[in-house]
């Protein structure tokens, strides 16, 4: 399988600045939480949770002393192709809890939430590359749906180099053979309020790469800004019916 | 990839918002034992073009790549019409089986024009062999062949859901059959067909139901006007009467699955097989678990294999161990008599190759030094590529008339390879040419590998026949640098100057202007290519400055360009005695790289202060532009300083060149520097008629030595630097010490026929232990044994810093710790790269990815290696080659020191013309019987042609008659020998 193509296509028929398929829905477990989302990007598929804002449980302590944000990743067996178990404390997988973490407790406008927890958990139902960014989106829906203040938007995305070629939304395969950026971006801004690289890149080439992963997280907000607005709308009109 | 297996199909479709609709492809992939279901998104496009150039609507579609380009349109208008067999105007698509069998022949400038390459069929090509596959990805490049690849399984309009229970190879055919289908409607209204070409009968027969116009290799090649060219480029498999009668029949290989296991649990071994070059029937496989390398003895055992494939052996019963034969065995003795058309041939062995076998097996048996044997059980990965031969004229049946084709032999130039039988039509007309030809298959059934003819070189022992032929076998690039490359050299050619304004731009305004320094360059005579100049001052402070220029060849061959893939992939300049294959254009390498004399050109500069003692005091490293004064020859430079009477400066600074040279060398030779010898000898051409004239041995004058000094001074430096600024990645050279086996024969035969031996613990006590060992009645004996302990040597490697560890980068030659080669940039691309490093690491410029990244280092270097290797090798050819023209025209007598000793025959080697060659035991006496071998003794006793007892010995010197004999079976000139 060719990573990509010197017609420009990769392996998956995409083209180096295409998204893939991307789906999103807002408050589809009305009943257990106070927010939830269902996110997809192309096959990775993530449900997230948000309760809160909550009393914190250990009052007695320090508010200031802990984060009161705190996420939580599941993961089953069929995640993955080989019916892997994570354990609960997969090193892997804290380590995602607290890039979301770090990159939540500046969006949510935590002032309004003192002495309080936010909880979130997510559950991956599916695996196939861009999991960080899956999860990145669907927090910003979740805590949307659960009616916490935030700044704005936080939408992800992530961007890989082939060669000297920027490729968008990487998959499973892709994200194997290439060196890859995550990139969250605030709004329709180009602040950057995430950004990791876990292998090496070489500097010349990383605006390049920022500059898609921008477009890219922009293109996302607007998906995921109609999905709230069609949500929004629905809502709107159950209450002037009744 | 192992075997996939679809289990679900019918996948629905979605359509998304931005015009691409998403399906998914979903397979089950064994491995290890166990099924995994794959899922994965494929998206469907209506925005691939046809990429005909007479395609109204395809234009209008195309989307640009990140850089913002668009597809090139490249399939003509007007492509080739046959008239026959109704196809008219047309395109071809080809099949998989056609691509992987066929290649040499899509490749040939003869046919195939406008091709279509369905994604499908590159996918499976690039699955079943990687190397094809490039070579398909090359073609498409080339804008003269016109070839296309076609993503139609991306494309919605040809893009087929797989049915249930249809194997993959059915599905493949289908999708292969649906993009001639979408051609033949899409192209309609222009004119065009398309052709499928496959050899698969059932997707023949399918596609002639879908009214696809189809046909097989061969039929279409008959179409073709120039048919009679191409039909013996066809290979074998296809000519559909190609029945052998079964002469042999090899062991079937073991399967895939049985290997791998034996492999995991150590039953079986992997490696890659080295054919000795005195016995065709005997090879060697090294085994990182064993000490000493596997034997694979006979021709049952070595089953197949070709010199260097990667094979897998099996250890063989103990009483089956051997020692290495101490025989002479050549194929075309043995087998002289086998034809290539003998349909009564049953023997599988001849009886003369059996006698062999026992009597060496007996022989064994008797010695205590057995070594265990092993036999080939499969072939991992072959090192087929093309080779060059000649017919082999006892096999082409000379009463045979007509045209149909016929079976012969073709002998190659490779004595470790067998002889391959192909079919030709014209093999009377091929006789006593060179020719080159493929591999195509070696089924267990036939004594011989299969190839097919790929074309001509010309009458053999034309000189240019020869050098293409050599060069071919080396695998040496030799095609004139094409458009692309020479699109980067700057507009100017000829009439760029170094630019007056020094502040032009921030690069220049690093460089530092050394104009004003005596700088001058000292090469061999009729040098054009002059990557080194130096110059040297004497301090106020009782020091000297000496500098070492280098041709600044990276400011023009730009990393990423094509220009520099070029260079990376021919790796070095290969220099023949006649003939310079160049590594970058010739305006680079004769004009504006090279550092001619009285004019202004770039160059990198190593600055050092060195004290009396010529130990370093400080070292710069600085980007420059220097005038060069005069460009000497070695011997021009030595007049000059010899004469007292020139006081100038310029010559003032070679003295003092000459001296830190002096005591820099006698620094290195303390540390252990070794002085090796080769036979290495020079040919002088005759310049009027360009005919060889004499051969000389190389001669070095001091200013030779100078010059070596201060390009090893500057590669030391070099290096330090780069491995400073690049621990990871820094391109470095290493030599390694030789392990001790490699010299126990040596030894032994030094100790017994000259009671001396070489020691071995560090490179300085090899270099004293040779100075050694002196015979006084034998001057020239000191000079023979650095032959042959050169010989013993490992090669020097180059290799990226993060592959090994610091202690192993020592240079255990030139006994120096670390090492690069950075003074040869015109010819060497190594040089190339430890330039860029060396830029990046003083800050000049930033360092391109590719020689940060240490898998990118890892190829490059491989390469360099390969490439310096094959270079070697076809320089010494190119020697031999000449060496037995002058022969030709002068038989003499010579001296000549025996220096390898075997059971029926010794290989002599004549210093005055740098050969070696065998003597057969049959040609040093006329009754083979009577000889004795006294292996302990390394001596060898035979009555002589005159009837007298004649005893040699290893290292004896003897009086031979050297003669120039053209090998009627390879078509070599060499040199004969006869002891007199």
């Amino acid at each position: 399988m060719e990573v990509y193509s010197p017609e420009g296509l990769r392996a998956d028929g995409r083209r180096w600045n295409e998204v893939r398929n991307f789906k999103c829905h807002i408050n589809t477990h009305q009943n257990s939480s106070d927010g939830s989302s269902y996110v997809e990007m192309g096959n990775t598929k993530v449900v997230c949770l948000v309760s809160g804002p909550m009393e914190s449980p250990s009052s007695g302590r320090k508010p200031n002393s802990s984060s009161n944000l705190t996420v939580s990743i599941s993961m089953p067996s069929f995640v993955s192709n080989s019916r892997k178990k994570f354990k609960k404390n997969d090193k892997r997988i804290q380590e995602l809890c607290i890039f979301l973490v770090k990159t939540f407790e500046q969006i949510v406008i935590m002032k309004n939430y003192p002495r309080t927890i936010i909880s979130i958990s997510i559950v991956v139902l599916s695996q196939d590359g861009g999991l960080l960014p899956s999860c990145v989106n669907a927090i910003t829906l979740a805590l949307i749906d659960a009616g916490i203040s935030m700044y704005d938007y936080v939408s992800s995305i992530n961007v890989g180099l082939y060669d000297t070629t920027p490729l968008l939304d990487l998959n499973h395969l892709e994200e194997n053979d290439l060196s890859f950026l995550t990139l969250g971006v605030v709004g329709k801004s180009e602040k950057i309020s995430l950004l990791l690289l876990e292998d090496k890149l070489s500097l010349d080439n990383l605006e390049k790469l920022l500059a898609i992963g921008i477009v890219g997280c922009h293109r996302i907000r607007d998906i995921m800004d109609q999905e709230i607005r069609r949500h929004g709308n629905l809502r709107l009109s159950k209450i002037t019916n009744k | 990839m192992s075997a996939i297996e679809t289990a679900v199909s019918g996948n629905p479709k979605k359509r998304l918002s931005s015009g691409l609709t998403v399906t998914q492809k979903v397979f089950v992939r064994s491995r290890n034992g166990g099924a995994t279901k794959v899922v994965r998104e494929h998206y469907l496009r209506n925005d691939i073009p046809c990429l005909s150039k007479s395609c109204k609507r395809c234009p209008n579609i195309v989307k640009a790549n990140a850089q913002g380009e668009f597809p090139n349109f490249v399939l003509e208008t007007d492509p080739l019409f046959l008239k026959n067999g109704k196809i008219g105007k047309h395109y071809l698509i080809l099949d998989t089986n056609i691509i992987l069998s066929a290649i040499d022949l899509i490749e040939s400038n003869l046919s195939f024009y406008d091709v279509i390459i369905p994604q499908t069929a590159l996918e499976e090509v690039r699955n079943k062999s990687f190397p094809i596959y490039l070579r398909v990805r090359a073609l498409c490049k080339n804008e003269e062949k016109r070839f296309i690849v076609f993503h139609n399984e991306f494309k919605e309009e040809t893009f087929l859901n797989r049915n249930k229970d249809e194997s993959i190879n059915d599905y493949n055919d289908r999708l292969i059959r649906e993009v001639a289908k979408f051609y033949a409607k899409h192209l309609s209204d222009v004119g065009i067909n398309v052709v499928l070409l496959t050899n698969d009968r059932n997707n023949l027969s399918k596609a002639l139901n879908e009214n696809i116009i189809t046909k097989t290799l061969s039929d279409y090649v008959e179409l073709l006007p120039n048919a009679d060219e191409l039909r013996d480029l066809v290979p074998s498999e296809f000519s559909n009467d190609f029945s052998r009668p079964n002469e042999v029949s090899y062991p079937e290989y073991f399967s895939t699955s049985r290997i791998n296991g034996g492999i995991k649990n150590g039953t079986l071994y992997q490696g890659s097989i080295t054919i000795s070059s005195y016995n065709f029937l005997e090879g060697s496989v090294s085994v990182p678990s064993l000490p000493k390398p596997l034997l694979v003895i006979g021709r049952e055992n070595l089953n197949r294999a070709f010199n260097g494939d990667l094979c897998v052996v099996e250890l063989l019963p103990r009483d089956k161990w051997r020692k290495p034969s101490s025989t002479i065995v050549d194929d075309e003795v043995i087998n002289k008599n086998d034809v290539a058309d003998n349909e009564d041939n049953e023997i599988i062995i001849s009886d003369q190759e059996r006698r062999l076998l026992t009597q060496e097996a007996i022989e064994a048996q008797n010695s205590k030094e057995i070594q265990p044997t092993g036999r080939v059980v499969g072939i991992i990965k072959r090192s087929w590529r093309l080779y060059v031969g000649q017919i082999a004229p006892n096999s082409i049946n000379q009463s045979h008339t007509g045209n149909a084709p016929k079976s012969c032999f073709v002998i190659l130039m490779d004595r470790t390879l067998p002889k391959i039988r192909i079919r030709t039509r014209r093999a009377k007309e091929l006789q006593g040419k060179r020719i080159v030809i493929g591999v195509d298959s070696w089924p267990s059934t036939s004594k011989y590998p299969e190839g097919h003819f790929v074309r001509t070189l010309g009458e053999i022992e034309s000189a240019e026949a020869e050098t293409e032929a050599l060069l071919l076998e080396h695998d040496v690039e030799y095609s004139p640098f094409s458009k692309n490359v020479l699109d980067c050299l700057p507009k100017e050619g000829h009439d760029w100057k170094v630019p007056v304004d020094l502040q032009a731009d921030e690069f220049i305004k690093k460089r530092k202007d050394l104009r004003d320094k005596l700088v001058c360059s000292i090469d061999p005579p009729g040098c054009v290519d002059i990557d080194d100049a130096l110059h040297a001052v004497k301090l106020p402070n009782g020091n000297y400055e000496v500098g070492v220029h280098i041709a600044d060849v990276t400011n023009f061959v730009k990393s990423g360009t094509a220009l520099d893939h070029e260079g990376a992939n021919r790796g070095t300049s290969v220099y023949l005695v006649d003939k310079r294959i160049d590594m970058l254009p010739m305006l680079l390498g004769t004009d504006l790289c090279s550092l001619k004399p009285y004019v202004d050109r770039f160059a990198f500069s190593v600055l050092w202060e060195l004290d009396e003692n010529a130990d370093i005091v400080n070292v710069n490293f600085t980007k420059s532009i220097i005038k060069s004064r005069e460009a000497f020859s070695y011997e021009q430079a030595q007049l000059r300083i010899d004469n007292p009477s020139q006081k100038d400066d310029l010559t003032e600074g070679m003295r003092v060149l000459l001296k830190l040279s002096k005591i820099l060398k006698q620094k290195r030779l303390d540390a252990g520097a070794l002085n090796l010898a080769s036979p290495e000898v020079k040919v002088y051409m005759d310049s009027e008629t360009a005919d060889p004239g004499e051969v000389e041995i190389k001669k070095l004058l001091d200013t030779n030595s100078l010059v070596e000094e201060f390009m090893l001074l500057a590669n030391i430096s070099v290096a330090r630097k780069i491995y400073d600024a690049f621990p990871q990645t820094a391109m470095l050279r290493r030599h390694a010490p030789p392990p001790a086996t490699n010299f126990e024969t040596l030894n032994n035969m030094l100790t017994i026929r000259k009671k001396m031996y070489v020691s071995l613990e560090s490179s300085k006590a090899l270099a004293d232990s040779l100075d050694r060992c002196v015979d006084p009645e034998d001057p020239y004996f000191n000079t023979l044994l650095r032959i042959m302990v050169t010989r013993c040597m490992m090669a020097a490697e180059y290799f990226s810093s993060g592959s090994y560890s610091y202690p192993e980068f020592r240079h255990y030659g030139l006994a120096v710790d670390i090492y690069t080669h950075f003074t040869s940039p015109i010819r060497r691309y190594c040089d190339v790269v430890a330039h860029r490093q060396l830029a990046a690491a003083i800050g000049y410029e930033t360092l391109d990815p590719s020689h940060r990244d240490k898998n990118k280092m890892e190829l490059i270097v491989r390469n360099i290696n390969k490439r310096h290797r094959n270079a070697q090798f076809a320089g010494r050819a190119s020697i031999e080659y000449y060496v037995g023209q002058v022969m030709r025209n002068n038989e003499s007598k010579q001296e000549g020191y025996i220096i390898k000793i075997f059971s029926n025959g010794i290989v002599v080697l004549v210093p005055k013309f740098g050969v070696e060659s065998l003597i057969k035991l049959d040609q040093l006496s006329n009754d083979a019987n009577t000889s004795e071998f006294d292996e302990n003794n390394y001596s060898l006793k035979f009555k002589d042609t005159n009837g007298k007892m004649r005893t040699v010995h290893i290292f004896d010197k003897c009086e031979v008659e050297v003669k120039s004999k053209l090998d009627e079976a390879t078509g070599k000139r060499r040199a004969q020998l006869i002891l007199v």
